[in-house]
Formats: structure tokens, C-alpha cells, sequence
């Protein structure tokens, strides 16, 4: 079974070393590598499921006295969920790109980087200590630059894939931080020792510092404010990039760590602070997504506000108890259940906007579609699966995962339940809103006046997501907490009755026109990346100036030429003196004696 | 671990027949760096010096030609043989006077590998003179653009000081040790029993430290570096910034730390906000430049500032992470550099706001230089990782807390900045007119590329290859200075 393990985290990097090395020359050669790589994986995770209940293997990566770095396989009930849902959407989402890719000129560097993403992605999952995680980490990090910046020629994709970098790079500078506190407090990095330590000794007054540092980690990754800007942005990647990346896996690798470490941050002063950024967050790009026209960016506020519920209420706590399944949920399992099912309604939704755009020629703009009910059935269904389980809607598997979170807020903390309450609501006008707007109504313009379903490489996948979109709620129900039943039903209906009644038959959108300013901000994301453009304009690149004309002026200048020109002084000095003239060295020779002689004398 | 000797000779004989030259030269460094693979396989972690040639010189002076390696060198020797040959496969740009350019090629080749091999003062001394003085005329005569005497010119008083100082400092252990041989296994035997005392290791450390910092462009002396990097052909600049520069850092682990333990430890504090100051400062200095040579140049200085950082902490991780980062940052800066010179050769500039696009014009070396950026910012899977991480643990539990916050700081945002804007100019993006002519690189170039990628890669995936042997010869070092500095200040691995 230790093979099997793994096998599942090299399957894809041997894949993507082979189309690395000559496989790209034939399109399908590599597109059958990485889809049987990533499905292999999929399947010895089942395999995994059904026979193994915990695993433990290692092998020792860099060991220095004092120091010791493993690379270690941790199998348990949170990664094997996990691995499940990595590499199961992962499958459906490489059979989809099949079709999405087919013209591209890229093909085999797509799926190349597809492999490798996959791998650094199992890496975070399966690791056993936070070295392994930091470098699987960072892997993923360039996994989703490479990705993002997929179509380099174009210039914002490039600087798409920039930004994503460097925001995930910020926060994980915190989580490098993070570790070497936990090491310097522990003397470990490996998570089991870690939790064993944790279990004798009372929590140190340094660990809720370094619970926090290491969350910055997962606040880059799963991009909670202030380090979201990058989400939105990464929409310039290719559409199945988007639904594998910033929907289902590398966005929920934070919340994924948070659980895994829960132990170090669980009674310190982090979990508030966690609490409330996801939040904020959540609240936040809930308001943004109100007011976005480009329907993958719609989506990607709404990933977002989704991972900020997940942070919340991880940070929360919730009921750690043994028997949690009667007394309550635990903000741990909570999160996982919203993670796990979200990855399939996000995917499946981005997917769908993916099959939009493909039948619409490229177009982005809700505005731009309409009318796609009869041209896209399959599209259309498929989509109002997602946007039903997204919103909550009692039966699909939404509703079990929000009621879960709800719950939790709801005994840990009012106000942070009303904000969730108050996102349930925003959730389901903005969902409607693009769905309204999107598929129903008349064709708004040539392109999805004659848009085509969909071929079915590209439509199956929808279907197979769908699938447990609906059903995966029912894995993991527990009794209905009847207030909380009462305010999630509340919660839709509301969201969808107001969305309707401004959307239906809409030609433009009419809240702008109601509440100018609010809306604008709304629009323009709270200004933020203006402000993170101003702040890197007016403070890095003002310090690189300074540094720079330092260099140039005062180091290499003034210092280096000073050097070179009081030397070059002093020589010309000198050679005042040394004239040649016999007579002048016979005065200097008599000044100095006479001076000795004065020195002496006296 | 010499057959360089010979080709020196070999390139003085034929005359203008320039293939045959560079193929001489190529065999030559071919053999030695197959040669070098062998001695690296076939070394022996726990048995110290191995490979050992001794030929007595000056018997009065105690004066001897002695080769050897044990688990620090033998690596660095690996990585310098290979650099070599990768850096004779690029000397293709050289139009004119092409026998003088191999002639001295080869005899910097020669010292390079010389310096590290030897395992006596003298030699390792000379070596590195030998291996300087070509550096010189290479700038001056074949190197690029107006700028090209100021550098060199720069170059040579810089490093000539630093050698300089470093002299006296060797010169003073040796007058302080009442030694009878140069030979530094005898040197540290002898300090062993009878150590310096402490007022004359307050002078002899820093003057080697300064010196052998200056050869390694410590900051605030390392303006002549990107210069010179910047207008040196292609060759030389690989092979300088690659291994010759390392030889200051090879100095101060070998020499300086177990010869003036107790100096080392008033001076390292400093050297460690120095260090911060390469880090931090010239990262900035690098987010400024439009030249990607400039650029990678200011960046290879930065990357010196993890080096000398994991000295500073002057423990077991510490030294052994400086190793492995010196062997990973020599493949890497000949990578860099080598890259940047195809790129020239193609048009004649580097200025990056009048590239883009190049990934897709020249597929291979567009990848090489993705991949040799993101080892430059540190990502793992190359050397360079296993090493940068390794430093910050060792910086962190030697007490230089601030600093390891400021340096990884400078490492994770300020490196990915300077990298990322480097690819988003020349590699992404629409493609530029003026690249319209370029060429992708030939096997030949290609191969080299590769072999010093696949090294990283190798060592990025098991630094143990690496490490075991430099532990064991570090573990020595450290003792050395725990022993000496004795109950007072112990330096604690492990801080609980």
C-alpha cells in the first residue's frame, strides 16, 4: 500500500517529466499521459478509501545535524477526503480541457503543466510535516503561475500570472516565518510530533504568533482579504484552469492546511483573528460579485466569498468533541464539508461558464449572451444544478454544507453569524442575477444567438459533476438545527425573489442607476487594487529607486570614485613636490630639519 | 583532477586554426568534468581527504604542491569542472583573436580548479592569482561595450585589494602560527594545540574576512561585480561569477572560521548585517535595472548575501547550508549568464524594455532561462532551495532573528519581484521587432544548458548527495571553534 501511496503523488509528475521531455511533440500522446496519470492517481485514492485507514511512510529528503527534512506521506480521514476530491475533479476537469484545448497551439504544454500542477497539489495534500508543505507550497504557487500566464503573449494574462505569484509569495513569507517559530518552539516540523507535543504541554504564549504567521500562508493560497487581489485576475488563465485551480483545489489548499494544523492554532488568539478575516472576506467579495458583468469573474468573487465562509469557520472552532455528531459540528469538519462540496458545484460552474464561452466565441460579458435555455440545453441544466447548490437551495448538497457552517456561527458568534446570513442572501442575488441574465431572456448578440451545445468531451464532464453536486450532502447530514433551516431558506428565497424581480427580462443592469456610489465601489473591487498599485508605485519602487541611486551615486560614486579621486589628488599633490628641481628638495630637506630640530629641542 | 595542465599547453600549439583550438579546449574540459563526475561518485563520504597528490616544492619554506579533496571541495570541484565545460561550449561569441581568449580560458580553467584543489595556502593562493589575472585582459580586450575599460580596470583594483588584504591575513596566520608548512591540515593541527591568541585574531580575522568578502562583492564593496558581469564576454563571466567568486567563500570556511575562531566571533555579527545588506540592498539595487545582465548581476550579489549569512551563524547547519548553496549558485550564475550572452549574441542588447515575447521565437533557451529565474528566487526542486532554506533555519537558531525576517523577506518577495519582471519583460508578452532574427541555441550550447540544469535539479531533489559529505567536514570546522571558544559562549543547534 506504501507504493500505491506513492504512486499517487508520482503518477503525475512523471507524466508531466515525460511530456517535459519529448512527448509535446504529438498532441494526444501527452494529453494520454497526463489524463491517465491524473486518473490513475484517482483511482488508487478509491483504492486507498476502501482498504487503508491511516498510513505513515517517509524517506529523508535533507538531514543535517539538528535539522531533519523528510518527505512524508501522511494518509488519513482529512487527505483522503481530500485526495479524492483533488483527483477527481482533476480527472473530469483534464477530459473537459480535451475539448476546450483542441485548437490550441499549446496543447502538450497545457497538459504538461496540468501534471505538474496535480503533483504539487497532492504534495500539499499528502505531506506530513510543514517543510514538505512549504515546498509543495511554493510548487503549486509556480504550478498556477504557469498556468495562469498559460497565453504569455498576451500581456494581462502575463501580468495576471505576475501578480497571483507575488501575492501567494507575501503570504508565504509569513508561513516561512510561521515555520521557523514552530521549529524554535517545538524543535519539530513533522505534524505528528507536533501534535503529540501540543497534547502534553499547554499551548506557549509564542504559538498563537506562529498559528498566525502560518495562516498568512493559507491567506495567499486561499486568498483572503487582504491578499484576494489575485483571484479575480487568475480569471485570464484558461477557463478549465479556472475550475480546477480557483475553484476546487490550489484556492482550498488553505483552508485544507488550517485543518490539518488546527491543532497548533485551536484555543490561541489566531483562531479570532482567522474568524473574522474569513468573514470580512466573505462578506466582502460577496458585495464585489454583485456588481461584476464578466461571468468568470462572477464566479471567481463568489470562490472568494465561498473560502471566506471555510476560513471563518475554521477559525470559529466549533465543537471539538468526540461525539461531535450529536452535540454539534466541528468548525474543522464543517469547513471540509464546504470545501469538498463546493468543489464540485464551483467546478461544475466554472465548466459551464467554460462551455459558454466556448459556444459564444470568447465572449465574457453576461450582457453579451442570453437565450442560451434551448441553444445549450445541456449547459443550461447542468448550470442550475451548480447555481441551485451554490445558493443553498434545501436537497442540494449546498444546503447540508451552509447549514453546517451556519450552525457553527450560529453558537460561536452572533455577529459573525449575521454576516454569514447576510452572505447566504447576497449569494443567491448574485447567483440569480447571472443566471437570469446569462440563459434565460433573448439572445443579446450574434455570438449567443448562434451558439451550439457544447461537443460531449466537453458536456459529460458537466454531467458526471452534477451528479454529486446534488447527492454529496447526504455523506455527511446531521440533525437540522430548525432555526438555522428556517434562516438558510430564508436566506434564498429573499436573494431570489429581489434578484428576479430586478433582472428578469433586464436589457442593462439597473443598480447603478439606484445607488450610484455604492455600486460603483462595488464595480471597481473597494478599490483595492488601486490601492496596492499606488502603495507598490509610491513605496517599492521609490525604496528601489533610492537603493539603486545609492548605489549608483554614493557607493559607486562618491565612495569608489572618492577613493580613486582623493588618491589621484594626493598623487597630484606629491608631484608638486617632487619637481626634479635640486634647489626645492634642499629647502624641504632644511624645512624638516629645522623642524626636527625645533620638535627635539624643546 | 588536473588534465587542464595539459591543455593549456596543447591550445599554445596550434595557431590560427581556430576549430581546432576550440575543439581541443572542449575536449579538454570535457574529460575533466567526466573526470570530476567519476572522483564525485567514487568519493568516499567519512574518510576525509581523498584523491590526494603531494609533491614537495620548497622543503625549507615547507612549501608543497598538494592536491586533495574531502566533502567540502569535492563538490565545489564537480560543479566547477562542469561550469568549465559549459562555459568553453558558450565561448562561440569570440571573433577576434580567438587563440589568445582559449589560451587564457584555459589557464583561468586551470587555476579555478586549482584553487579549490589545493590543500595548501601557497597554492590555493597562487591558483586563484593565476586564475584572476586572465579575468582581467578577458574584460578589457573581448568584452563589451564602452564600458568595457572602466570595468575591467574596476575589476582589477577591486579584486586586487581584496586579494591583497587576504594576503596579509594568511601572511599574519602564518607569522602567528610559528608555522613550518603551508599546508592547511598541518595549519589547523597545529592551531588546534596551540591557537592564536585572541588580541592577533582580532586583526587577522577581519582582514580576511574583508578580503576574501571583497572577492565575493560583500556589500558595500560590490560594485565591481554586476559592472564586470556585465561587459565580460560570455565565458568569463559564467566561469567568475560561478566558481572564482566562490573562492573567497571557500577561503573564509577553510582558512579564516578555524584559524581566528575567537576573531570570527566579534567579526561575524557584522558580517551577518552585511550579509542582510547584500540580501536586502541589491535585491532593490536588481528590481531597478532594464539591462538583463545588470539584473542577473545584482541578483548573483544578492544570492552571495545567503552565503555569507549561513557563515555568519557559524553552526553545523550554517556552514553546511553556505556549501550547498555556493555549488548551487555556481550552476546557476553560469547558467544566467550564459543564457544572457546567447541572448546578446542575437541582437546586440539586453536592454529588457525592448524585448518580449522570446519564449515562443526561442522555445529552449526561453525555457532555460524560466527555469534558471525561478531557482533564482528560490523555488524548490533546485539546489538553490535546499540551501536558502537551510540558511534561514541556521540564521534563525543562531539568534540572528531580525535579520532571517528581513531576509526572507528580501528572498521570497523581493527576489520573486525582480524575477518575475524579468520574465514578464523578455520572455512573456507580445513579441518585438527586433527580435525577429533570433535564433534558438545549438546542440552543442543546448547541452550545456542542460547538463547545469540537470544538475540542480539533481541536487534540488537530494541535497543529501551534497550534504552528508560537507556535514562531516563542517561538523570538524565547528568543533574546532566550540572547542576554542570553549563554556562561555556555546552555540546552541538546537534552541529550545
Amino acid at each position: 500500500m506504501e507504493l500505491a501511496a506513492w504512486l499517487i503523488l508520482l503518477l503525475p509528475l512523471i507524466s508531466s517529466g515525460l511530456i517535459g521531455i519529448g512527448a509535446f511533440r504529438s498532441k494526444s500522446v501527452s494529453a494520454g499521459f497526463s489524463i491517465s496519470a491524473v486518473m490513475g492517481s484517482f483511482i488508487l485514492s478509491l483504492a486507498m478509501i476502501a482498504n487503508v485507514e491511516t498510513l505513515h511512510t517517509s524517506v529523508n529528503w535533507l538531514s543535517i545535524e539538528g535539522l531533519n527534512f523528510d518527505i512524508g506521506l501522511q494518509i488519513d480521514k482529512l487527505s483522503k477526503l481530500m485526495l479524492c476530491v483533488v483527483t477527481g475533479v482533476g480527472s473530469l476537469i483534464h477530459v473537459f480541457s480535451l475539448g476546450y484545448m483542441k485548437d490550441d497551439k499549446d496543447f502538450s504544454r497545457y497538459f504538461g503543466f496540468l501534471s505538474l500542477f496535480i503533483f504539487s497539489m497532492l504534495g500539499i495534500v499528502l505531506a506530513d510535516n510543514f517543510v514538505m508543505m512549504f515546498i509543495f507550497w511554493e510548487l503549486v504557487g509556480v504550478s498556477s503561475y504557469l498556468l495562469i500566464g498559460f497565453w504569455f503573449e498576451k500581456p494581462s494574462a502575463a501580468d495576471a500570472a505576475k501578480k497571483a505569484f507575488l501575492t501567494n509569495r507575501v503570504g508565504d513569507f509569513g508561513f516561512l516565518i510561521g515555520i521557523l517559530m514552530v521549529w524554535m518552539l517545538f524543535n519539530t516540523v513533522s505534524f505528528s510530533e507536533l501534535q503529540y507535543i501540543l497534547q502534553k504541554e499547554d499551548a506557549v504564549m509564542l504559538s498563537g504568533l506562529a498559528g498566525f504567521l502560518i495562516f498568512c500562508g493559507a491567506m495567499g493560497k486561499s486568498a483572503q482579504a487582504p491578499l484576494h487581489v489575485w483571484l479575480p485576475d487568475a480569471m485570464e488563465g484558461p477557463t478549465p484552469v479556472s475550475a480546477l485551480i480557483h475553484a476546487a483545489t490550489m484556492v482550498a489548499a488553505g483552508v485544507y492546511m488550517l485543518c490539518r494544523v488546527f491543532f497548533l492554532i485551536e484555543g490561541t488568539w489566531a483562531m479570532e483573528v482567522i474568524a473574522w478575516i474569513g468573514g470580512v472576506t466573505a462578506l466582502m467579495a460577496a458585495l464585489m460579485a454583485v456588481q461584476q458583468d464578466d461571468i468568470k469573474r462572477i464566479l471567481a468573487y463568489s470562490t472568494l466569498s465561498q473560502l471566506g465562509y471555510m476560513v471563518m469557520v475554521v477559525g470559529l472552532g466549533g465543537d471539538h468533541d468526540e461525539h461531535y455528531a450529536i452535540t454539534g459540528v466541528s468548525g474543522t469538519d464543517a469547513a471540509m464539508f464546504h470545501l469538498t462540496t463546493h468543489a464540485f458545484f464551483k467546478a461544475m460552474l466554472f465548466l459551464g461558464a467554460g462551455s459558454v464561452i466556448y459556444a459564444c466565441h470568447h465572449e465574457q460579458d453576461i450582457w453579451k449572451m442570453g437565450g442560451l435555455r434551448r441553444r445549450m440545453p445541456r449547459t443550461y441544466w447542468t448550470f442550475l444544478i451548480g447555481t441551485l447548490a451554490l445558493c443553498g437551495v434545501p436537497l442540494f448538497s449546498g444546503f447540508f454544507s451552509k447549514e453546517a457552517i451556519l450552525v457553527v456561527a450560529f453558537k460561536e458568534s452572533i455577529p459573525l453569524f449575521l454576516i454569514a446570513f447576510a452572505v447566504a442572501i447576497l449569494t443567491t442575488f448574485y447567483m440569480t442575477r447571472l443566471f437570469i441574465v446569462a440563459f434565460n431572456g433573448d439572445a443579446r448578440s450574434d455570438h449567443s444567438k448562434h451558439a451550439k451545445e457544447s461537443p460531449n468531451v466537453m458536456t459529460l464532464p458537466l454531467l458526471f459533476l452534477a451528479v454529486p453536486s446534488v447527492i454529496a450532502g447526504y455523506f455527511n447530514m446531521h440533525e437540522p438545527d430548525p432555526i438555522i433551516l428556517l434562516a438558510s431558506i430564508i436566506a434564498v428565497v429573499v436573494g431570489a425573489l429581489v434578484s428576479r424581480s430586478l433582472y428578469q427580462n433586464a436589457d442593462k443592469d439597473p443598480l447603478p442607476e439606484r445607488f450610484g456610489f455604492i455600486a460603483k465601489a462595488m464595480n471597481q473591487r473597494f478599490w483595492f487594487d488601486e490601492l496596492y498599485q499606488w502603495l507598490i508605485e509610491n513605496l517599492q519602487e521609490n525604496l528601489a529607486k533610492i537603493t539603486d541611486s545609492a548605489d549608483r551615486w554614493l557607493i559607486a560614486g562618491m565612495l569608489v570614485r572618492g577613493a580613486h579621486g582623493t588618491t589621484e589628488l594626493f598623487g597630484r599633490v606629491l608631484r608638486l613636490a617632487q619637481t626634479g628641481n635640486l634647489q626645492t628638495y634642499a629647502f624641504w630637506f632644511t624645512a624638516g630639519l629645522v623642524v626636527v630640530l625645533i620638535y627635539a629641542l624643546r | 583532477m588536473l588534465p587542464l595542465m595539459a591543455s593549456i599547453v596543447v591550445s599554445l600549439i596550434p595557431g590560427s586554426q581556430t576549430k581546432a583550438i576550440r575543439n581541443v579546449t572542449l575536449v579538454a574540459s570535457g574529460i575533466s568534468a567526466a573526470l570530476s563526475l567519476v572522483a564525485f561518485c567514487s568519493f568516499q563520504f567519512d574518510d576525509g581527504l581523498q584523491f590526494e597528490t603531494k609533491w614537495v616544492w620548497v622543503e625549507s619554506l615547507g612549501l608543497n604542491f598538494h592536491l586533495g579533496a574531502d566533502g567540502i571541495n569535492i563538490g565545489i570541484i564537480f560543479m566547477a569542472a562542469l561550469v568549465s565545460f559549459s562555459a568553453v561550449c558558450c565561448a562561440n561569441d569570440i571573433s577576434h583573436r580567438i587563440k589568445e581568449f582559449y589560451i587564457l580560458l584555459n589557464i583561468m580553467i586551470g587555476g579555478v580548479l586549482g584553487a579549490f584543489a589545493s590543500m595548501d595556502v601557497f597554492f590555493f593562493y597562487f591558483f586563484h592569482e593565476l586564475a584572476l589575472v586572465p579575468t582581467f585582459i578577458m574584460i578589457g580586450v573581448w568584452g563589451r561595450g564602452e564600458t568595457r575599460n572602466y570595468a575591467a580596470y574596476k575589476i582589477t583594483l577591486y579584486l586586487s585589494l581584496g586579494a591583497l588584504l587576504a594576503l596579509i591575513g594568511l601572511i599574519g596566520v602564518y607569522v602567528q602560527v610559528d608555522a613550518d608548512s603551508f599546508s592547511i591540515p598541518d595549519l589547523i593541527t597545529k592551531v588546534k594545540t596551540q591557537s592564536i591568541d585572541e588580541s592577533a585574531q582580532q586583526w587577522i580575522f577581519p582582514l580576511l574576512m574583508f578580503g576574501f568578502g571583497i572577492l565575493v562583492s560583500l556589500w558595500p564593496f560590490h560594485t565591481w561585480a554586476p559592472l564586470g558581469y556585465g561587459t565580460a564576454p560570455t565565458a568569463t563571466a559564467m566561469l567568475h561569477a560561478g566558481v572564482l567568486k566562490k573562492f573567497g567563500l571557500y577561503g573564509l570556511i577553510r582558512i579564516a572560521i578555524p584559524m581566528a575562531p575567537i576573531g570570527a566571533q566579534y567579526w561575524l555579527g557584522i558580517l551577518a548585517w552585511l550579509a542582510l545588506a547584500n540580501l536586502l540592498f541589491c535585491g532593490l539595487v536588481a528590481v531597478r535595472q532594464k539591462d538583463l545582465n545588470l539584473l542577473i548581476g545584482n541578483s548573483s550579489v544578492a544570492h552571495m548575501g545567503f552565503i555569507f549569512l549561513g557563515i555568519a551563524s557559524l553552526n553545523i547547519i550554517g556552514l553546511t547550508g553556505a556549501v550547498l548553496v555556493m555549488i548551487a549558485h555556481g550552476l546557476l550564475a553560469a547558467l544566467a549568464f550564459g543564457l544572457s550572452g546567447h541572448l546578446y549574441q542575437q541582437n546586440g542588447s539586453l536592454d529588457m524594455s525592448n524585448m518580449g515575447g522570446l519564449l515562443r521565437k526561442m522555445p529552449l533557451a526561453g525555457t532555460a532561462l524560466l527555469m534558471a529565474m525561478m531557482a533564482g528566487c528560490g523555488l524548490p526542486g533546485f539546489a538553490n532551495f535546499a540551501g536558502e532554506i537551510t540558511i534561514f533555519f541556521a540564521a534563525w537558531s543562531a539568534g540572528f532573528k531580525v535579520i532571517t525576517v528581513i531576509a526572507a523577506w528580501s528572498a521570497l518577495v523581493i527576489g520573486g519581484l525582480y524575477m518575475l519582471r524579468a520574465i514578464r519583460n523578455v520572455l512573456h508578452g507580445p513579441q518585438r521587432d527586433d527580435w525577429e532574427n533570433s535564433k534558438d541555441t545549438s546542440p552543442l550550447v543546448s547541452t550545456a544548458f542542460g547538463l547545469l540544469l540537470a544538475l540542480l535539479l539533481v541536487f534540488g531533489f537530494a541535497p543529501s548527495l551534497l550534504t552528508k559529505g560537507i556535514e562531516i567536514e563542517v561538523k570538524k570546522i565547528v568543533h574546532l571553534v566550540n572547542s576554542e571558544i570553549g563554556e562561555s559562549k556555546q552555540l546552541d543547534v538546537v534552541v529550545r
